[in-house]
């Protein structure tokens, strides 16, 4: 068993509070993304996990064993985890075998079982041909491998990755991607993921919870993340979005400047903000009640960038390639939204926690 | 406009080339040359000679034999410390970190003067304390000895090793140890599998530093060694050079190059196979380095480091100061043997004033020159690709490694009126002399504070119209003063206290401190002199207070 559980986890650095009140359980074999800006306090998590930092306050458990309370703290070579870490941190002194045998080493295991071990991994991850080169000899995305088997050699349950793809090609970065998500899922380890890229995030992860200095935003299956984004942090750090601004009366909602009026429920403020993703604004030349004129058009290949204005305010819209030749600056258009969300103004970045 | 700055540059190079060729490298390519065409054929009589001589034979064993275990010595004593120091959480690490790099910054000279007066066997303070402590009915330390030799030079050039290891050991990355704890490793097995391979190279680069430190030195073994009759070779070159005939000289030189020899060959082998293997370590984001919790080891680890620093720090210093105040050698401290009489002279007699006058004259002068010297090269070496540009840089680092006898004795046989020039016994040669063997740490000082002014800051003044030396007035030297400052100390402090090279080229009028102080600890007082080395104590230390300070910790010894 292998859950992860975070309670009310705080972590200041002197007077600077990083962590304000952290709590999440991750489950058996799931696979987590720590997601957010930088500074947002993803890699102190991280961190704290793996046991080089402290909690300032907060019990951290795995598998069910207490590894860090007020009483007890459990020190990093003894929690049995696996890390990767974003410099990949590989032993330049030792050879590709010695490097990933190495836990095995430090257990004392028997030399036949080592090697027996250390073999099936180096397979795993593409490197048995390497196994008595140096890591200088080595390239980036080897290295890295180096450090992933490294980090699995030794069966852990758990499996922190810190920003590992970030030194990596945009091509490499995409491979591996898909490597050490089928890795970790043929294994059943649990995986904490940290990054910054939310396309990583998207395609790897079961869970994501999204940070924003030090405070849980949204956690949730990145479908749910995309589409129904919490807050307007959220819905801005993933993917592109339009904020625009509007009021609320009557269980209606009008965009500022303008007569576009929207059916919607109760808001609590009378200041709101309409939240829509580029895909889905629809053009079309057919009269709805929301009116535009075209602003500006971008030709990108597969798709057409259009930017829209409404009364005082201009919003992107992503079309299909031949709206380019269909639609010119200046044009009338009419617009149709396939979904859209409303958020109070000045609902701009500290939330509410959110227990998962 | 451009082709009138270019010329410049060009004019001030070549001054700094020729001075570099002139008296570096052809006194020391004409001791080479002497020593294996004596008579103006190739012979090896000379090194015959030297080297049949039984008390050459041994000097020479000495030299290698003491050097290589302070070298030993100096580094077991280094990586602990260091590690210590840099990656654990031992009380008091900031005063710890200052001690230790404090014989550092004092003339080695002063800790032979105060090891003297703690073991010598028959009257020293520490051997009666052992004695009385212990009820021995013999002084259980002998400072005249090897292990006497050994000891002093190991306990002042093992910071060499320690600065060297901590600074590797700082920009080392720290998720290599990361990884190996997490990876099951105990912080002191990671200690043994992770950082010490990994630091390997630096940690035989700063062993080979003692080790040419500690055989070119030449005031510790004289102070020590000549009273037991421990020779070096660098002892015995002095000896040679007293004896003051061609002959005399001839053999100094023959000894010289093999010190030469040996000092480049250690050169050679500490940067050039070591750097190939330098294990790049930059780490992507800042993190600081995992402490290491010593738990329950804190407090008794703590109190050996602190005992260490006793007696290898604190204990000589007091020794020195406090024998400034004494008035009888024989008798043990006590209020009624205390005096200032000694305090009083050295601010007193002429010859002492005079002496720190001519200190104060050359320091000034060595450190003023080789400033110049060194914010040129760093524009060349920095802001242009003249070919060449390394030749310099080279033999300003090469003069640096030369031992002092070497530069000495190089300069004393071709400049006393051979090749037309003749400044022996005047104050330009010794000025000359320090400049070879000090430049270097202005020199990289500057460089470094010029690598990290960006181009474009001078390209914006260029564009508005300014010329190279406006720009180097109105952009570029603002922005490296504080370098400047502290490159201008560290060449100024060692020139100040200088010992072996001033011995050898110091004639009546242009005596020094290091002179002055030497004379006394070996003829008259030692109370004087340890006086005198009290008061350069002082000054040192204050000084590198004072630029620490003003240079918000950046640059201090």
């Amino acid at each position: 068993m292998s859950t992860v559980d975070l309670q009310n986890i705080k972590k200041s650095f002197g007077d600077v509070e990083v962590i304000k009140s952290f709590n999440a359980t991750f489950e058996d074999g799931e696979f987590v993304t720590l997601l957010g800006p930088s500074g947002c306090g993803k890699t102190t998590l991280l961190r704290m996990v793996a046991g080089f930092e402290k909690p300032t306050s907060g019990q951290l458990c795995i598998g069910g064993k207490i590894m860090s309370s007020d009483q007890v703290f459990v020190p990093p070579e003894k929690r049995q985890i696996g890390m990767v870490f974003q410099s990949y941190a590989v032993w330049p002194h030792m050879n590709v075998f010695d490097n990933i045998a190495y836990p095995l080493k430090i257990q004392k295991m028997n030399k036949q079982v080592i090697k027996e071990k250390t073999d099936r991994v180096l397979k795993v991850v593409h490197l048995d041909k390497y196994r008595d080169r140096f890591p200088s000899q080595l390239s980036g995305g080897q290295q890295q491998r180096i450090a992933l088997g490294r980090a699995l050699v030794a069966e852990p349950e758990l499996l922190l990755l810190d920003e590992p793809l970030s030194n990596l090609d945009a091509k490499l970065r995409d491979s591996m991607r898909y490597e050490i998500k089928k890795i970790s899922k043929e294994l059943g380890i649990t995986v904490i993921f940290v990054t910054h890229d939310q396309t990583e995030a998207m395609t790897m992860s079961d869970k994501i919870i999204i940070l924003n200095r030090g405070v849980i935003q949204q956690a949730g299956a990145p479908y749910e993340i995309y589409h129904r984004p919490v807050n307007q942090f959220v819905a801005d750090f993933i993917g592109k979005i339009n904020l625009i601004k509007a009021h609320y009366a009557d269980e209606m909602i009008t965009v500022d400047g303008t007569d576009i009026r929207l059916p919607h429920a109760a808001c609590k403020h009378e200041h709101v903000v309409l939240a829509v993703r580029p895909e889905n604004i629809i053009l079309q030349k057919e009269e709805t009640n929301i009116p535009a004129v075209v602003d500006d058009i971008y030709f990108l290949g597969e798709t057409t960038d259009i930017f829209l204005r409404l009364g005082d305010q201009v919003v992107r819209c992503m079309a299909e390639s031949h709206a380019y030749a269909e639609y010119a600056v200046g044009d009338r258009v009419y617009l149709r939204l396939k979904d859209y969300l409303v958020y109070d103004d000045g609902d701009t970045e500290e939330q509410l926690e959110i227990v998962t | 406009m451009k082709k009138r700055s270019f010329d410049i540059k060009w004019l001030i190079i070549g001054l700094i080339v020729a001075f570099l060729l002139i008296f570096q490298v052809l006194p020391i390519l004409y001791l080479v040359v002497r020593s294996f065409f004596p008579d103006g054929s190739f012979s090896l009589d000379g090194f015959r000679r030297i080297y049949t001589y039984a008390l050459n034979w041994t000097a020479l064993k000495n030299t290698v034999v003491s050097a290589g275990l302070a070298m030993v010595f100096g580094t077991l004593i280094a990586f602990p410390l260091a590690w210590l120091v840099g990656r654990t959480n031992l009380y008091g690490k900031k005063m710890f970190r200052t001690l230790f790099v404090m014989t550092y910054m004092v003339p080695p000279y002063v800790g032979a003067m105060a090891w003297l007066r703690l073991l010598n066997p028959t009257a020293g303070t520490m051997n009666m304390f052992l004695q009385k402590v212990f009820g021995l009915s013999q002084a259980p330390f002998d400072i005249y000895t090897m292990g006497g030799l050994v000891w002093v030079l190991t306990t002042f050039y093992y910071p060499f090793a320690f600065i060297t290891i901590s600074r590797a050991m700082e920009k080392m990355d720290p998720t290599l140890e990361e990884a190996s704890r997490i990876s099951g490793a105990s912080p002191v097995k990671t200690l043994f599998t992770v950082t010490l391979p990994t630091m390997l190279p630096s940690i035989v680069a700063a062993g080979l530093l003692v080790f040419v430190a500690a055989a070119s030195c030449y005031g510790i073994p004289s102070i020590i060694g000549a009273p037991g009759k421990i020779y070096t070779v660098t002892t015995r070159i002095f000896d040679y050079v007293q004896i003051g005939n061609q002959e005399g000289l001839t053999d100094a030189t023959v000894l010289a190059v093999f010190l030469m020899i040996l000092a480049l060959i250690v050169m050679y082998v500490s940067t050039v196979p070591v750097k190939k293997k330098q294990y790049i370590t930059v780490s992507g984001k800042s993190m600081r380095p995992n402490i290491v919790d010593l738990g329950k080891w804190r407090i008794p680890i703590t109190i050996i480091v602190g005992l260490f620093a006793l007696i290898i720090v604190i204990i000589p210093f007091v020794t020195v100061i406090m024998t400034s105040f004494t008035v009888n050698m024989g008798k043990g401290w006590s209020l009624s043997n205390l005096t200032t009489k000694y305090w009083k002279v050295i601010f007193s007699r002429d010859s002492i004033i005079h002496s720190v006058k001519n200190s104060l004259i050359s320091g000034v002068l060595a450190a003023t020159l080789g400033l110049i010297v060194s914010c040129v090269m760093a524009y060349l070496l920095k802001r242009t690709k003249a070919r060449g540009r390394n030749i310099p840089d080279f033999l300003i680092t090469v003069g640096s490694g030369t031992p002092s006898v070497v530069i000495a004795l190089s300069l004393i046989m071709t400049m006393s009126g051979r090749f037309g020039i003749n400044i022996y016994n005047t104050m330009t040669i010794m000025v000359i002399a320090y400049m070879i063997k000090y430049m270097l740490m202005g020199m990289r000082t500057v460089v470094s504070a010029f690598s990290q002014v960006s181009m474009d800051l001078e390209e914006v003044a260029q564009i508005s119209g300014a010329s190279w030396l406006r720009r180097f007035k109105d952009v570029i030297g603002p922005l490296i003063l504080p370098s400047i400052v502290a490159g201008w100390f560290l060449i100024f402090m060692p020139c100040f206290y200088e010992l072996t090279m001033s011995n050898l080229l110091y004639s009546n009028s242009t005596k020094t401190l290091g002179v002055e102080l030497f004379t006394y600890q070996t003829y008259h007082s030692q109370q004087t002199a340890s006086a005198l080395a009290t008061a350069i104590l002082l000054f040192v230390i204050i000084t590198n207070f004072i630029l620490n300070k003003s240079t918000k910790g950046k640059f201090s010894i």
